[in-house]
């Protein structure tokens, strides 16, 4: 039984590989997402017109096509970085880094749907006979009002990666193997993402909180990607933790 | 350095506290649900008048934004929740209680997704110029189905929650640590949860299906409030099932 764990634990990644594979998983996730936000989202939607918006997305459907794509990926990296955290924080409150998982699950799921109204402006322009009883500028219109009912979806996710950043950054801060300043910065993070909770807040604090978050995000995924986390401490709090 | 390390140990709760810290969560998710569903909703949406229901909803808006709001809360406390009876429920039957929390999860999903089908009518009531090519009461009538929809995703919640309250119901009874007599009750409680499978039954046993949850999910909450678990007990079956490790 002992030698089983024992060998088990040997095909298990070390914890600074996953520490630095959590790092990558989380770049990723940045990167696509502002991507996707920012050459496909904001380059072809344009707020309150409805037709400068379908005539945009007509013009560009292969972009348009690609941004849904890359808004899948983005939660592809997220759900496996999840994982990869969950169990990295695993030594420093394994209760609490369950709760911390479910909730980053939560917004991934809510996330991902929110794409199907991404998408629906496709559908909705795509000249179907049978959409015909509609006129163009009531199909132009729904087209928009979809893609905004996919933005309220996005920004109903980051409250719960609000709350996942929250709990991670209380177990950074409890955690022997990673500097707590980090853990500080995800806790501040999170609680300007629960600013969504309402949403005519959120908008109002979005452009510093994103500046923040970003900041802390960035200065977490520059600290695992370089140094991993502290072995040699991550398995002296998991042996104590009864996990190792 | 040492020493620090040493005082690690406490970063795992002891299972009393994780019960009573899942009875808090239960409580703050059952009641901001009756806030944001019952209180918010049910004054604001009246359900065969879209005039009516626009109207209240734009008259009200923070009112409206806060039912949202709490709905969301209520969503996170019970995945908080979820995670927490998956670790008290670990000892009884592993795989079990893994099943359990999926079921919760999956349906937790779903509910967070249909608040999304209630903050869709604002955006559609709001629309602004752009949504013009529509008549007002068309508009009103999309807001209406949406609350419609929404409806109908919750009913898809509660049929897994259903099947949740079964199975903690079952973990409770096969648990040393938990009364059985709670157990039973809450299988009773899943069981009228389910009867959302088929929305005529549900709709000609109401309210009857959901006063039958109260009993077993009122008496949980208090249990785990007021006596969390027999901790002696809970760590017996757990070292028993091999999960205790120190």
């Amino acid at each position: 039984m002992s030698t089983d764990v024992m060998t088990r634990r040997i095909t298990d990644a070390s914890p600074r590989l996953q520490a630095r594979i959590t790092g990558v998983l989380s770049l990723l996730t940045i990167l696509t997402g502002v991507f996707a936000q920012g050459f496909v989202s904001n380059r072809l939607v344009v707020d309150g017109d409805a037709v400068a918006t379908a005539t945009n997305i007509l013009a560009h459907r292969g972009l348009f096509q690609w941004g849904f794509a890359v808004y899948l990926i983005e939660m592809a990296c997220n759900i496996a970085m999840t994982a990869l955290f969950y169990d990295l924080l695993k030594p420093a409150g394994r209760s609490v880094s369950l709760v911390a998982a479910f909730l980053g699950l939560a917004g991934c799921v809510i996330k991902t749907f929110s794409r199907v109204f991404f998408i629906v402006p496709l559908f909705v322009l795509g000249g179907a006979h049978f959409l015909s009883v509609f006129s163009t500028g009531q199909l132009q219109a729904l087209a928009l009002l979809s893609f905004k009912v996919n933005d309220r979806g996005a920004q109903m996710a980051l409250v719960f990666f609000g709350f996942y950043a929250l709990l991670t950054g209380y177990l950074i801060i409890r955690s022997t193997f990673l500097p707590r300043i980090l853990g500080v910065l995800s806790v501040v993070g999170g609680l300007g993402w629960l600013s969504f909770l309402y949403l005519p807040l959120g908008h109002r604090t979005f452009p510093y909180v994103a500046v923040f978050a970003l900041l802390g995000a960035a200065a977490l995924i520059f600290w695992l990607l370089v140094f991993g986390v502290n072995e040699q401490r991550w398995k002296e709090q998991a042996r104590v933790a009864g996990e190792w | 350095m040492s020493t620090a390390v040493m005082m690690e140990p406490i970063t795992e709760a002891s299972p009393r506290l994780k019960a009573k810290m899942a009875g808090v969560f239960y409580v703050l998710a059952g009641a901001t649900y009756i806030f944001g569903e019952v209180f918010v909703l049910g004054k604001l949406v009246v359900q065969q008048d879209a005039a009516v229901t626009a109207n209240n909803i734009l008259m009200r808006q923070p009112l409206f934004r806060v039912g949202f709001a709490a709905a969301i809360i209520s969503v996170a406390c019970s995945i908080a929740l979820t995670a927490l009876f998956y670790d008290l429920f670990r000892p009884v039957n592993r795989s079990l209680a893994l099943t359990a929390a999926f079921f919760h999860l999956v349906g937790l999903a779903i509910a967070a997704f249909s608040s999304l089908l209630q903050l869709a009518p604002l955006t559609v009531l709001r629309g602004g110029q752009y949504l013009s090519v529509f008549k007002v009461e068309q508009l009103q009538a999309l807001s209406l189905t949406f609350f419609k929809l929404h409806g109908q995703a919750y009913n898809t919640f509660l049929v897994f929650f259903g099947f949740y309250c079964v199975l903690i119901g079952y973990l409770i009874f096969r648990s040393t640590f938990l009364p059985r007599i709670i157990g039973v009750l809450m299988v009773f409680a899943g069981l009228g949860y389910l009867t959302f499978l088929s929305a005529p039954l549900a709709h000609y046993l109401y309210p009857f299906n959901l006063a039958i949850a109260g009993p077993g999910e009122i008496s949980l909450v208090g249990w785990l409030l007021v006596c969390g678990v027999n901790e002696q007990r809970w760590k017996e079956q757990a070292s028993a099932a091999g999960e205790w490790c120190s």
